[in-house]
């Protein structure tokens, strides 16, 4: 069950350390998205990289990140665009239970 | 933002020492903002700032996030002007094989002339 | 960048501020930033014969028309907040001034971008 006092107003998890791909499911279904393993690629990849560094990334330097780890056919905005639609960094920042972007950006 | 179309060429000096006061963070905010908006980014790292360059840190128990951590993001955000000055290096017995990878190491005459360069210099 | 009574550079700035306006000068805008959002909060009450740091801005917003600008990621997490925001995250109280506005970090680029000289106290 969806439990709201868990997210913030945006959606955004709170406690970080309670997320999972069964988590991930249904805070993607409200964003209407379906997750498949393409997404699930994309999210994990997402995780670690913010274990390592703490940091949430801006929309460009994801689709670095993405480009650095899986080359141009998956590192292009085009491609992340389709899987995380309008704000590509902020929308799987929220499925994979990260930070929102800094207000400040 | 009513930002200028051409991008600038700007300087950010850090000049603290990552943990005692969250300048070093904040300023380092102030950089990832900047690329965001497209400007040609320079970063010096002098005095005490050098401190922030060390790869080995772990401030988990002091709770606060990795400073080194978060350095190594500025790659991805097409920052690559990082510059250390060699006499702060050596002053507070730090190696260089001890610091992030990618720092041009320079001494302080030649920092000198890359502020000296620069119109736009903010200072954390 | 400095919190006011700890630190002399509140002061320092507030005095800068004032002399550019007496002497003709333009300033584009103050950016309260890391410690300094804390000269925002309109709570300030120092006993009589000190300078109300958060007053004196306040008082020079209205006779100038200043652009005062308070990072909102710095502010809020010092407890720095306004109205609009304390709805937002669910607090029953609010503090920053009228003359200040609650901002991103871009607003300290945009201005450096668009100054001849940015001058930082703290």
């Amino acid at each position: 069950m969806m439990n709201t006092a868990e997210f913030d107003d945006e959606g955004f998890l709170i406690n970080l350390d309670s997320w999972d791909e069964k988590l991930a499911t249904q805070i993607a279904k409200n964003e209407n998205i379906t997750l498949s393993p393409a997404h699930l690629e994309i999210i994990h990849t997402l995780r670690t990289f913010y274990r390592e560094h703490e940091v949430a990334l801006a929309n460009r330097p994801f689709v670095k990140l993405i480009k650095n780890t899986y080359g141009p056919d998956k590192g292009n905005s085009i491609y992340l665009m389709t899987l995380f639609p309008e704000s590509p960094a902020k929308i799987a920042a929220k499925i994979a239970g990260l930070p929102k972007p800094a207000n400040c950006l | 933002m009513n930002t200028t179309t051409t991008p600038q060429d700007i300087l950010i000096l850090q000049r603290q020492a990552p943990y005692g006061s969250s300048i070093a963070r904040e300023g380092l905010d102030f950089i990832l903002t900047s690329a965001a908006y497209d400007q040609n980014l320079s970063v010096l790292f002098l005095t005490d700032g050098v401190f922030q360059l060390l790869t080995n840190q772990n401030s988990k128990a002091i709770g606060l996030k990795n400073h080194a951590g978060a350095l190594e993001v500025l790659p991805l955000y097409d920052i690559e002007n990082l510059y250390a000055v060699s006499e702060d290096l050596m002053e507070r017995s730090i190696n260089p094989s001890d610091i992030l990878a990618g720092v041009n190491i320079i001494n302080r005459e030649q920092a000198k002339q890359l502020i000296e360069q620069h119109t736009k210099v903010i200072g954390f | 960048m400095a919190s006011p009574y700890s630190s002399q550079s509140s002061l320092s700035a507030l005095k800068f501020a004032q002399t550019c306006i007496d002497q003709q000068h333009t300033i584009y805008r103050v950016f309260f930033y890391h410690d300094g959002v804390h000269s925002t909060s309109q709570l300030h009450s120092p006993a009589q014969d000190e300078t109300n740091v958060f007053q004196q801005w306040q008082k020079l917003a209205q006779s100038h028309k200043m652009d005062l600008v308070t990072c909102i990621a710095a502010a809020l997490k010092r407890g720095v907040i306004n109205e609009e925001e304390a709805k937002r995250y669910q607090k029953s109280q609010h503090n920053l001034g009228e003359s200040f506005e609650l901002s991103g970090l871009g607003q300290l680029l945009d201005a450096q971008l668009n100054s001849d000289q940015l001058v930082t106290f703290g």
